[in-house]
């Protein structure tokens, strides 16, 4: 095995230790040679031209060849001593990146035990927030009383200015198509049968999800992250009964009131329209918005709106629940739960829309 | 003690006052830190220990008074001249202030890449060399999450030292820390002083690790300081509050409740 000996600067800093890397660069290493650092010369070293010793112990290794160093003394030889860990580690591999078979594992695993989570959590809420209260267990009747404030009555002003624009939306659209049959009473009409059936209920749910599924999501994400869920497990409370079901109710409470009066607004936006624009009479816009008025439309939009109350909330908790790391898992969290909530939404009023319109009929 | 009288100070606080809203914090504060020393702020818990620290590194500007480095006032300077300022000092908060997004080797490269002006070949070099002065070398592609609180810390010191500050700030080293690692830390921060000659001053209630590591010590008590000197000093003080805090006895109030 061959030696090659290269003299250490007599003081080791940024500026020497780079030229200290040249040198033995240019000299080059082979395969099992071994390469001495004299430190004889050397009286002081600062942190950066350990970092270029480092880089050189590093520049040995991957040419296979073998780094000491020695005649260190006084001061260096204490430096050296304790980056010495360093200097033996090095070059460590970062973690392998997992092949394609690995990762459609790792997906439906995560997937699976997703789902598991997801339906626990659906069972607890339904029974501490449906069954528990009748078999005399705790219901938190504070928290749902601030919770009905704060997801229903801080969120109907926002509510109704959206399903109004959107009524008038409606009503500008159909009106330039029913218009060339003469028929632009029947934006009424059409109005009416959207909001009852469909647009209170999936403009509201969208509302709700941006403001409480996030809000919701980020709470129980921040409290886990601060180890307050692991207190209460730790008290012997159980989470879906202290936090989940005051708000699983609170939104089935509030959810509907919110859709009915997204449902007025979204009318008397289409009528902003209709009456003053397309010039009707507003006797005659209200006869026709009312002839065409049905209960069983109306219901629809309310049975769609107690779903969706019950997934804005479920979704929000779970995305909470399952965070990892700190803060910057909290704001993914969030992004995702509000992600969950409007695809699930859209999937639910599909499948409603399939039974109403084929099924049903 | 290696401070010698006859340099001037590398850090000097003169009078300083502080208020949170109308509460009165810091109450005329006035010392001196030299060069190389190991200098501990210990007192109660609420007397102020913290805040006086956010006072000395510019997170905080006090009602009047002045924090002087090397003759420099930072309680006047602007945004940009006080950040330069705090290139010159490096901070180890209590729980670590990593970025939880980041690994632990990109935490110690943060400010080297901000400010440092350094080879980006060099970075990697000294974010290795800073993980093995504080013995986690191994730990540089994890996450803060996957650390204990102990190696927070010492992931903390590392960041601290990235930009090799000669002054270092260490908000309470040994707190929520089993003896063996908090002895180990405070062998670590005496390591680093003798090599590199930084200064710490360190916030600490931990009188096991004040007798180890102290060149001086300052004590305070609702906002003002009650003493100042050595720990020798500190412990054949004649200040009954002083006597306590080394003797670890209970407020009369708790004591009488035992009996």
């Amino acid at each position: 095995m061959t030696t090659k000996r290269v003299p250490c600067p007599k003081e080791l800093n940024q500026e020497s230790g780079r030229g200290l890397l040249d040198s033995v660069r240019q000299q080059g290493i082979a395969r099992g040679e071994e390469l001495i650092l004299d430190f004889s010369e050397t009286e002081t070293m600062d942190s950066r031209g350990g970092a270029w010793l480092l880089k050189i112990a590093d520049l040995v290794r991957s040419k296979h060849g073998e780094f000491r160093f020695e005649s260190h003394h006084g001061r260096v030889a204490e430096f050296m001593e304790l980056i010495k860990p360093g200097l033996e580690g090095g070059l460590e591999e970062k973690p392998r990146s997992p092949g394609f078979v690995e990762r459609v594992g790792d997906h439906g695993i995560n997937f699976v035990s997703e789902a598991r989570d997801f339906l626990d959590l659906y069972v607890d809420a339904i029974y501490w927030t449906f069954v528990g209260p009748f078999e005399g267990r705790k219901f938190r009747w504070g928290l749902f009383v601030d919770e009905v404030h704060e997801m229903g009555v801080r969120a109907i002003g926002i509510n109704c200015l959206m399903n109004f624009l959107l009524g008038m939306i409606i009503a500008m659209l159909s009106a330039a198509q029913l218009r060339l049959y003469g028929a632009d009473i029947y934006v009424a009409s059409l109005v009416v049968i959207a909001f009852f059936r469909e647009l209170a209920a999936v403009m509201t749910a969208v509302v709700v999800s941006a403001r409480t599924g996030a809000a919701i999501a980020a709470e129980l994400a921040t409290m886990e992250v601060q180890e307050e869920i692991d207190a209460l497990r730790g008290m012997g409370l159980n989470v879906a009964q202290f936090l989940v079901a005051p708000k699983v109710l609170a939104l089935l409470l509030a959810m509907p009131c919110l859709v009915v009066l997204g449902m007025v607004s979204g009318i008397l936006g289409g009528a902003a329209w209709g009456i003053p624009v397309l010039g009707h009479r507003s006797d005659v816009w209200f006869r026709q918005t009312l002839d065409w008025a049905d209960l069983g439309d109306f219901f629809q939009g309310m049975l769609k709106s107690v779903i969706f109350a019950f997934t804005i909330v479920l979704v929000g908790c779970h995305n909470g629940l399952r965070v990892k790391g700190g803060s910057r898992g909290v704001g993914l969290m969030t992004t995702r739960a509000v992600v969950m909530d409007i695809f699930f939404l859209i999937v639910i009023d599909m499948i409603f829309a399939a039974i109403f319109y084929y099924a049903w009929d | 003690m290696n401070a010698k009288d006859h340099h001037p100070p590398v850090i000097s606080v003169r009078d300083v006052v502080a208020h949170y809203g109308d509460t009165l914090v810091l109450d005329g504060i006035s010392f001196e830190v030299q060069s190389g020393e190991i200098f501990l702020i210990v007192g109660g818990s609420g007397c102020g220990k913290t805040t006086l620290l956010k006072h000395m590194t510019g997170l905080l500007r006090p009602t009047s008074g002045s924090v002087l480095y090397s003759g420099v006032d930072i309680t006047t300077l602007d945004e940009d001249r006080l950040a330069t300022t705090q290139q010159n000092i490096g901070i180890a908060f209590q729980s670590g202030g990593l970025f939880n997004s980041m690994t632990i080797g990109e935490n110690v490269a943060l400010p080297l890449r901000e400010y440092g002006q350094v080879d980006e070949a060099l970075i990697e070099g000294i974010v290795r060399l800073k993980l093995s002065l504080v013995g986690l070398a191994a730990a540089q592609h994890l996450l803060p999450d996957e650390l204990s609180g102990g190696m927070r810390k010492r992931a903390g010191l590392a960041r601290a030292m990235a930009l090799d500050p000669p002054i270092i700030y260490f908000d309470e080293p040994s707190a929520g820390l089993d003896p063996i690692i908090a002895s180990g830390l405070d062998d670590l921060i005496l390591d680093i002083r003798k090599l590199l000659g930084i200064t710490f001053v360190i916030v600490t209630h931990e009188l096991e690790s004040i007798r180890k590591i102290a060149d001086r010590i300052m004590m305070l008590e609702q906002g003002k300081v009650i003493f100042l000197g050595t720990v020798k000093e500190a412990e054949s003080s004649g200040a009954e509050r002083v006597r306590q805090f080394f003797e670890r006895r209970p407020d009369a109030h708790i004591a009488q409740r035992k009996a």
